[in-house]
């Protein structure tokens, strides 16, 4: 190509810690072209966006931008430079107490130079010609971001950095919370910004729409570039080249452990997702379930509707034959339903316990006497053989939680849910941040102890999945949309069931 | 055990020690500073501010504050007199209407913060104003004391009853104070249910993580409700020991109660290296307020230093948990 490229990226390398999260990196960005950026969770995609945007200071290598070299050390400077992003998180991106108007005409509204006295009805004007270039004039300029739904937040940071002019733009992940209808119209206008000579750089999950919209394939594998694929590329060659072709199929043993004479969880006609076909599914004594799809398919959801959060829409379900329908969290716990919730900071670590405290807060009643006073002597006893039991590394059984690694601290949330027997365990993203040795370790101690209980283990990692399952059920929008028992996996076929379209895969 | 930290110590015992030299010092400079009398003088100053302190605990270990409390005291003490005096009401029906008004002043504000949803720092202060207004609407804004008149034009016949008086001003043994003991009887329990039981864990779980207490199976909101309740029904308690020291009705009793009552809790802080309110803390805090202002006061100290000399202790306290501690831990 004898172009020149917008912004170049070389040798670009990045540490966590001991985890090398990008090694020797090169890309190119061209004008007029979108670069569509591939592969697993974890292969390092949002890494090297953060740096591209910014946020990311203290990377090696050189980024290029109009063939001068820049150091970028804030997303400010990074704009300064015409390099624009939407990130995934979406409510990152809006102020939710101001007006759509405000969020749309955010830059304007923030510019120094602005007069002191607020000028709301130029705001606003300024905030419908942006709204235009998105076709979003069907939005209400003037109630709060906090009360429209996710995909129109989304839209509304997609026509702000559009507004800006930019020279690259990035998206991560921008149709993960948006209808087909909005997707469609985003692609259009996406093309149409790449014509004018806009270079993009585009991240999903969601093959088909690369298929459909990328001129250029980059794919990263475990931090390094795996390939760069030019067009025509299919589905099969892009799933290709993010596996790799080492352990294409991983064998590993279907287990004897299972009995399949008892069925521990039945769901019947269970729609979980308003609109959503319903679902069926048996779970059997000593099985590991893994399911996986993209973010937005319907796990967490069907969990939360497991854990006694969510309501079901219809259907039924049974935990050993009996009728069950939890009222709260706390009934699903009593019916003998625990889950390890995604996001161990927010949703499951209580930061300034200990040890100790952390594994036995679900169930204290085991520890009190007739006056509910704890005794300190079975405290201990408990939690010192779940430690041990885990191989959780610490001083002792009261050290604060927090002076634990990431994947000891996650050992004790797993510990928590399995000191007392249940029937069901759902592990909802349990290997997010956790090293590969405690993740090796977790999954061991679960199917070695899973006993005549059950578990699903939900992520989007299709290797973790594998890793530890029985069987694997896919979910893609709402829908599951296929199964695979270890022994017989066929990880090109799981990814197009997770990635393609519903009409692709069911037809 | 690991070998001894110089950082380590002062943040456990460095708030003991500074109580222990300054204990020292004043019983140096006046020696009628550590007369047995002068000690429970002590005690008796801190005892109603203390008491509530211990409720203000429960709070604050769910990660709330409760702003109401002083002004719920001062209305249970008007309550008191309005029911004895102008009621002619007996002592005990009067304590046992009391504490269930302050039960219902905690429902309430449970009720604005848990279904309502208003900010627990703002419909604690609105109910401040609430209930300190209340406490003027019985008696048409007047003090109530026997004979006094109330709105019709009739004079109030009753009066405080013997038993009641004795909850301020008794003395067993003819040292001890009765609302020493009561203060030190309520902070046994309080200690008990926050260190010792299951309900205390919970309690400081919702503070320390609201969202993984909620996914442990706990009913967050009713044991946020809950601390509400102990902490109105325990300031209604300490209103009925006013009342009964004071033995009359006096508006604006609230004065300086509220702000002593949480100086006092979060002073505590500090105590042991806590970092964390703790009933233990809160007991020592206030000890250590009143201890602090009985010294100074035997040493000559104006009374207009009095509350600068509190805010300054509260600040450095406070400076000392989370500026040392916190780069420490």
């Amino acid at each position: 190509m004898d172009r020149e490229p917008i912004v170049q990226v070389k040798n670009i390398g990045m540490s966590f810690g001991a985890t090398r999260a990008l090694d020797n990196v090169d890309f190119n960005f061209y004008p007029g072209e979108l670069l569509a950026l591939v592969g697993a969770n974890g292969a390092g995609k949002s890494t090297l966006i953060k740096i591209i945007c910014g946020y990311h200071s203290g990377y090696e290598g050189r980024i290029i931008v109009a063939n001068r070299e820049v150091d970028l050390n804030s997303p400010k400077e990074a704009y300064d430079f015409g390099i624009q992003t939407v990130h995934q998180i979406i409510n990152q991106g809006v102020i939710q107490s101001m007006t759509v108007a405000e969020n749309l005409a955010l830059e304007e509204m923030l510019s120094p130079d602005q007069p002191v006295v607020y000028n709301y009805p130029a705001i606003r004007r300024r905030a419908g010609e942006i709204a235009n270039l998105m076709d979003l004039n069907y939005l209400d300029l003037d109630v709060p971001v906090f009360t429209i739904p996710q995909s129109d937040r989304q839209m509304i940071c997609i026509a702000r950095a559009l507004a800006s002019d930019p020279k690259l733009l990035i998206l991560d992940e921008p149709t993960s919370s948006i209808s087909d209808k909005e997707a469609d119209r985003l692609f259009t206008k996406l093309l149409k910004l790449r014509d004018s000579g806009v270079s993009i750089v585009y991240v999903s999950h969601r093959l088909h729409e690369i298929t459909r919209l990328a001129d250029r394939v980059g794919v990263l594998r475990d931090g390094k570039v795996a390939g760069e694929l030019v067009k025509p590329f299919s589905v099969q060659n892009i799933v290709h080249s993010m596996v790799g072709d080492i352990e294409q199929n991983p064998v590993r043993k279907k287990d004897s452990k299972i009995n399949k004479s008892v069925v521990k969880l039945e769901l019947q006609d269970l729609v979980f997702q308003e609109g959503k076909p319903p679902l069926n599914l048996k779970l059997y004594e000593g099985e590991v379930i893994g399911l996986t799809g993209l973010i937005g398919a319907g796990k967490s959801e069907l969990a939360a509707v497991l854990f006694g959060a969510d309501k079901p829409f219809s259907g039924r379900m049974f935990v050993n034959g009996e009728f069950y329908e939890p009222s709260c969290i706390r009934a699903a716990i009593d019916n003998g339903i625990f889950m390890v919730p995604e996001d161990r900071n927010n949703n499951a670590v209580f930061p300034e316990f200990n040890i100790l405290q952390n594994i036995n807060i679900p169930f204290l009643g085991m520890f009190t006497n007739s006056i509910s006073v704890l005794s300190k002597r079975k405290e201990r006893k408990e939690a010192a053989r779940m430690i041990k039991a885990m191989t959780v590394k610490c001083e002792s059984e009261e050290s604060p939680v927090l002076s634990l690694s990431g994947g000891n601290q996650q050992k004790v949330i797993v510990a928590r849910w399995l000191m007392v027997e249940s029937n069901l365990v759902i592990l909802d993203e349990p290997f997010q941040g956790v090293d590969v040795k405690s993740r090796r370790e977790i999954g061991q101690y679960l199917r070695d102890n899973i006993g005549k209980s059950t578990a699903i283990v939900i992520a989007t990692d299709l290797d973790e999945v594998i890793d530890i399952s029985d069987r694997i059920v896919v979910f893609n929008h709402g829908v599951m949309v296929g199964e695979q028992e270890a022994g017989s996996i066929d990880k090109e076929r799981l990814i197009q069931l997770t990635s393609g379209t519903l009409e692709e895969i069911l037809n | 055990m690991k070998k001894f930290n110089i950082t380590d110590f002062s943040i456990r015992w460095g708030f003991l020690i500074v109580m222990g030299v300054l204990f020292t010092v004043f019983s140096l400079l006046q020696p009628a500073f550590l007369s047995a009398g002068n000690l429970f003088n002590i005690l008796l100053s801190v005892c109603i501010f203390g008491t509530m302190a211990l409720g203000e605990t429960f709070v604050l270990i769910t990660d709330g504050m409760d702003l109401s409390i002083g002004s719920t005291a001062a209305l249970s003490v008007m309550i008191s007199a309005y029911l004895m005096v102008v009621l002619e009401w007996g002592g005990f029906a009067t304590i046992l209407m009391v504490l269930f008004i302050g039960v219902v002043v905690g429902l309430f504000i449970g009720f604005l913060i848990v279904k309502v949803k208003i900010p627990d720092l703002l419909a604690t202060l609105g109910m401040m104003f609430l209930v300190q207004g209340l406490q003027y609407i019985p008696s048409g804004g007047l003090s109530i004391g026997r004979g006094a008149v109330i709105k019709n034009g009739r004079e109030a016949m009753g009066q405080f009853s013997e038993g009641f008086k004795y909850l301020g001003q008794g003395r067993i043994l003819k040292v001890i104070p009765v609302p020493v003991l009561i203060m030190i009887g309520v902070a046994i329990i309080v200690y008990v249910i926050l260190s010792k039981t299951k309900f205390g864990r919970i309690f400081y779980a919702i503070g320390g993580n609201p969202e993984a207490a909620r996914l442990v199976g706990v009913n967050v909101n009713k044991y946020k409700v809950i601390a509400y309740v102990s902490s109105s029904f325990i300031a209604s308690l300490a209103g009925i020991l006013l009342a009964a020291r004071v033995g009359r009705g006096d508006v604006g009793s609230q004065g300086t109660l509220l702000m002593d009552a949480i100086g006092a809790a979060l002073i505590g802080f500090a105590v042991l290296g806590a970092r964390k309110p703790n009933p233990f803390g809160t007991i020592i805090g206030a000890i250590f307020i009143g201890m602090l202002m009985n010294g100074l006061t035997m040493l000559s100290m104006q009374y207009f230093w009095q509350d600068f000399i509190k805010g300054s202790v509260l600040v450095a306290a406070l400076a000392f948990t989370f500026g040392i501690s916190k780069k420490h831990g």
